[in-house]
């Protein structure tokens, strides 16, 4: 077992999800776009490649930070930071492109991330599975994370809606056979329901200490329930689950700013970046929510626009 | 560094100036550092060159770096008088028992060999200080003070604590030193943190020293 | 960095130190030594500072000591075995007896927070048949409590002081969650894990009181790993940076570097106040109420030195047996080699722990329990325990290279009361002028058997987790109690169920002393239950004109 860790990759990991991040918050707000006016399929798509582009950034963080820490000590452990670079990079492509076709290389990118979040599911499992303890609160809470190769899986999941919305043939765009307003928004339900999911298994870790901790495992769970009724009640205006999205995309970042103090209160704080940012509330987690609140909402305008 | 380490290369006091260390440590491990210009106190004239002797034995130290100062280091303590809470009361207080040991071991070795414990070669010290460690003398200069009971609760604690409390011995044994404000963050088995020594597995030597020349 | 704690008192003109903040101060009340305050408190470690704290919460006049100084963590406490040793109670102390305890860091703290400044802070409940150890289990002596009752004042003391523990706790009668989730656990702790999966028992990360979460100002645990050198970064949730802020915002004052010689009582057999030694000079607080808190050493001491013409045996020891049942933890270990680097420094060394055998009675050829936790040695501890075994030399050095591949298996285990164990004045006189405490101890037979199950048990345990050239550490204890021993028969005991003295009802003794049995886990959290108890009691007894 040789492997060990240095300063110089540690940084660069560090460097790489900060960018990735970055890059993907600056996507994300990204309205102009390249071409022609939109159509409403198009727009959504759009929508959707920025949502699964700002997933993928905080996956490639994440990922890049936590497999870091694992010392990359199995060489599958450089597939999710590389996959989800590729699906950023897929996602701002996408994000700017106003053509109503599918596109074969993010279409194989996004097939890929999502084989990979399967196969990143399975060795986590598997890594919790085989510490003492086995299936147990505390393996859930520091063995290998359950929710970061799931989100790996939304992200291409979003990104595969995505290409399939624009592609469409029908005024109407399908998804898996569905109105794709209301494939996408339960799609985007349930994945606002397993980060929550994370979101509160990581807050109970941390003993619900702050009060706003509360709020990733209330608003969240409220804004899904409200997409979910969108997408399954016949389609109407629903600004109450609009608020709600807007919220959670809002909630996004605000968790960021908590996570940043979070960080400066342990004890070193930001001089002691490496550990802090281990050791501290994860930096690039919360705006998973801002990702899929993107999603939510252009959920949410296609099914209106059937209204 | 000496090739009896597995950690050639790591130098514990390159982290002074990071996270790891903090302002009262640095003070602290400053201070200690300066043993080496100490000048005997208590264990003066004779009792050095016994004690000196006595610490070769104890922790033998390589040749191809400079030596933890041992001697000055317990002379230190002595000096300052600092006891650990609890004597065992076959034994007399602390600096009592160590002028009485050295002196006894001087007389022992006198008795037995007809020269002074610090003129006597590795063998035979150390045959005698074994005879010490399983009370097989009867010197009267022990005056009533049991050999091995001096010997398990003086000299070994007192020696050993003295020269592990020493940054070059940490280095040796790849101990990752002071840790405030940076604690750690990699726990399981085989990891370490970039700021931790490098253990050199067979035929990893050469990379090992080149990290370990770079932890900081 | 300001003046050292130990030059001058820092609990002085109406403001006390503030451990959250460097070179800070928070305002505190003081007292006229001729005003006689509600309570005079001797000691302020697990006993003495929640009973300070609760008292003054509850409206009393309260005033405690400590001999020891009053340090604040954040720039004071150095990542440095050697250099903390100023926490340690160093002033001598004589042992004797057929298995001489050794004292010192491994057994009693001088500071205001005492022992639990430097403890492991392992937090554990008492197994509830305990409280009956004689009419349910057949040894040791009743304590006069139910465990019910203490099972309500354990879960305040785990809330009061955060304690991160499993979600579900695997042994004895339901307790309510944690307030914190558990730590992250090292190599070490997985070993033991391991060791006990293979053999079929169960395990747990260990309940500690140390922050996996911040709180407040104080930072959450780095995993540092220099807890029983003192906690550097507040995370460790001692007396210091708990019971003592509290204390003080109830209005308590707390005076550091104050050593008391001496309880007075007077022909009434009603104790008066406490004469004690501050800035060089011998001063005498009046008291209404006197609480001895000073540990299972110091409180007889102190009520030994205390004896009068009246009372020649000492304070409160009409029964004779203050002083007596003096019991500790044994404290084995067994050690080997792993082939993974393990590097147990890394964290509060006790982060896994089985308490199994605590709550097996079945294929045990002696009374009592033991636990056995996962350890984290640093270098000096590591190097004196080889000492231990004998070594020095080039065997010494060979065994030293191998620091970061070793793991150990260590027993909280219980030892019988037995009234032969006990303290007494020495001859000696310390630092004050005042005689020194004797430690006189042996093991009975029961503990040795106990103590040789656990090793083998503990031997296939680590076998099984893979180590490799196992060997034992034989002669260590830990942790101290019953030289004040509560009861309720005054012939039998030293005082009440409310640790309160039978003989002179005005004086109280609230600390490890008072436990006539010890069960095998570590003692603080029963200490600080204990102490609650005793406020409310006091409360009670107050309310109803009975103090
Ligand atoms: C290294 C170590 C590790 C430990 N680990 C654990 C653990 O993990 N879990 C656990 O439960 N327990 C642990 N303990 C034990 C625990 O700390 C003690 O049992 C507990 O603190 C005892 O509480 P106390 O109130 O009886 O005495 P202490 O906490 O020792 O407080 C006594 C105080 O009284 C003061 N004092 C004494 N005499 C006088 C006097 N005459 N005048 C003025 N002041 C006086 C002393 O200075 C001291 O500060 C550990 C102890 C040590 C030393
Ligand atoms: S390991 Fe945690 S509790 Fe122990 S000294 Fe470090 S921060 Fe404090």
């Amino acid at each position: 077992m040789g492997t060990h860790s240095g300063h110089g990759r540690l940084g660069a990991g560090v460097t790489a999800g900060v960018a990735g991040l970055a890059l993907a918050a600056w996507l994300s707000g990204r309205r102009a776009a390249r071409g022609t006016a939109s159509t409403e399929p198009v727009r959504a798509a759009r929508a959707c490649h920025r949502s699964s582009a700002l997933l993928a950034g905080s996956v490639l963080a994440d990922s890049a930070m936590e497999h870091e820490r694992g010392a990359y000590a199995n060489p599958a452990m450089y597939v999710p930071p590389l996959m989800a670079a590729l699906v950023l990079l897929a996602g701002a492509h996408g994000g700017g492109d106003a053509r109503p076709q599918r596109h074969r290389v993010r279409h194989a990118v996004y097939g890929g991330a999502m084989a990979t979040g399967v196969a990143g599911t399975g060795f986590h499992l598997y890594n919790i599975l085989k510490r003492p303890g086995r299936w147990s609160w505390h393996n859930l809470f520091h063995a290998a994370p359950l929710g970061a190769p799931m989100a790996l899986l939304l992200a291409g999941g979003l990104g595969l809606a995505a290409e399939r919305v624009r592609h469409g043939r029908t005024r109407v765009p399908r998804l898996l056979g569905r109105p794709a307003g209301q494939a996408l928004g339960l799609l985007v339900g349930a994945g606002l329901l397993g980060t929550t999911g994370e979101a509160a298994l990581l807050h109970f870790r941390g003993a619900f200490q702050h009060r706003a901790m509360v709020l990733p495992v209330s608003l969240p769970p409220l804004a899904a329930a409200a997409l979910l009724h969108a997408a399954v009640a016949p389609p109407t205006r629903r600004p109450l689950a609009r608020w709600l999205l807007r919220l959670v995309r809002l909630l996004g970042w605000l968790g960021m700013a908590f996570h940043t103090r979070g960080i400066a209160r342990r004890q070193g704080g930001w001089r002691n970046w490496s550990q802090n940012l281990f050791a501290g509330p994860p930096l690039p987690a919360p705006p998973s929510f801002s990702a899929l609140a993107v999603a939510g909402l252009a959920a949410l305008r296609l099914r209106e626009k059937r209204a | 560094m000496s090739a009896d380490t597995r950690y050639r290369g790591y130098d514990v006091l390159d982290k002074r100036d990071t996270p790891s260390w903090d302002a009262v440590t640095r003070a602290v491990i400053d201070e200690r550092l300066t043993a080496a210009d100490h000048l005997p106190q208590v264990a003066t004239g004779a009792a050095w060159r016994v004690l000196r002797a006595l610490c070769t034995c104890i922790v033998p130290q390589p040749a191809d770096r400079p030596a933890v100062p041992l001697a000055a280091l317990l002379d230190r303590r002595l000096a300052a008088n600092r006891g650990d809470g609890f004597r065992d009361a076959r034994l007399p207080p602390l600096r009592e028992a160590w002028r009485i040991g050295l002196d006894a071991l001087d007389a022992e070795s006198r008795h037995g060999h007809g020269r002074g414990f610090a003129d006597l070669d590795d063998e035979a010290r150390i045959d005698l200080l074994h005879r010490v460690q399983h009370g097989a003398c009867a010197d009267p200069a022990w005056r009533g003070m049991p050999p091995a009971l001096f010997f398990s609760h003086r000299v070994l604690p007192d020696l050993l604590s003295a020269y592990y409390a020493h940054p070059q011995a940490w280095s040796e044994i790849g101990f990752g030193g002071p840790a405030n404000p940076r604690g750690y963050v990699r726990m399981v088995a085989n990891r370490r943190d970039p700021w931790e020594p490098v253990e050199a597995r067979p035929g990893e030597e050469a990379r090992a020293y080149r990290e370990n020349r770079r932890v900081r | 960095m300001c003046a050292d704690a130990r030059e001058r008192p820092r609990g002085a003109h109406g403001r006390a130190p503030d451990v959250f903040r460097r070179g800070g101060w928070v305002p505190m009340r003081e007292y006229d030594d001729r005003d006689a305050v509600d309570f005079a408190i001797v000691g302020t470690g697990a006993g003495g500072a929640t009973l300070a704290c609760r008292l003054a919460e509850l409206g009393f006049r309260v005033v405690a000591f400590d001999a020891g100084a009053w340090w604040r963590p954040l720039e004071e406490f150095a990542s440095d075995e050697e250099h903390q040793a100023k926490l340690y109670w160093t002033d001598d102390r004589l042992c004797d007896g057929a298995d001489p305890v050794r004292l010192g860091s491994n057994n009693s703290g001088k500071a205001v927070g005492g022992s639990t400044v430097h403890f492991a802070m392992v937090s554990l409940r008492f197994r509830p048949e305990w409280f009956k150890a004689r009419s349910q289990l057949g040894y040791g002596a009743d304590w006069p409590l139910d465990w019910r009752e203490m099972w309500r004042y354990y879960a305040r003391v785990e809330r009061a002081l955060r304690i991160a523990g499993p979600v579900r706790y695997p042994w004895g009668p339901h307790r309510g969650r944690y307030p914190y989730r558990a730590h992250e656990l090292n190599e070490a702790a997985l070993v033991l894990a391991r060791g006990a999966e293979a053999l079929g028992i169960r395990w747990t990360p260990t309940p500690l009181a140390t922050l996996s979460a911040p709180r407040g100002p104080a930072h959450p645990c780095v995993y540092r790993g220099f807890c029983v050198s003192g906690c550097a970064t507040n995370a460790k949730q001692s007396a210091l940076v708990t019971w003592i802020p509290r204390a003080l915002a109830a209005g308590a004052e707390i005076r550091d570097l104050a050593m008391v010689g001496r309880v007075a009582v007077d022909g009434a057999d009603r104790a008066t106040g406490v004469e004690y030694l501050r800035e060089g000079r011998w001063r005498f607080q009046r008291a209404r109420n006197v609480v001895v808190a000073g540990y299972a050493v110091e409180t007889p001491r102190l009520l030994l030195l205390s004896a009068t013409g009246r009372h020649p045996q000492g304070l409160a020891n009409s029964s004779g047996l203050l002083g007596r049942y003096f019991t500790v933890h044994a404290n084995q270990a067994v050690w080997g080699t792993m082939d993974d680097e393990i590097r147990s420094y890394k964290g509060p060394p006790s982060l896994a722990i089985t308490e199994h055998w605590n709550y097996a009675d079945e294929g045990k050829d002696f009374f009592g329990g033991y636990c056995y936790m996962s350890q984290g040695p640093l270098p000096v501890v590591w190097a004196v325990t080889q000492g231990g075994r004998g070594l020095w030399g080039k065997p010494l050095r060979a065994e030293m290279q191998k620091y970061n591949h070793q793991a150990g298996l260590k027993i909280v285990g219980e030892t019988l009361p037995q009234a032969d164990n006990r303290v007494t004045l020495a001859d000696t006189k310390d630092a004050y002028g005042l005689p020194v405490a004797r430690v006189t101890h042996a093991y009975c037979d029961n503990d040795r058997r106990l103590i040789a199950h656990s090793m083998d048990f503990m031997s296939r345990a680590l076998a099984a987790a893979g180590a490799r050239d196992l060997w034992r550490e034989t002669d260590d204890t830990c942790h101290m109690a019953g030289t004040a021993r509560m009861g309720d028969d005054p012939h039998c005991s030293v005082v009440d169920a409310d640790c309160r003295s039978w003989d002179i009802r005005n004086l109280w003794i609230c600390d490890g002393s008072v436990f006539p049995t010890v069960g095998g886990v570590n003692p603080s959290l029963t200490i600080q239950a204990l102490a609650l108890r005793t406020a409310d009691r006091i409360a009670a007894l107050a309310g109803r004109g009975e103090l």
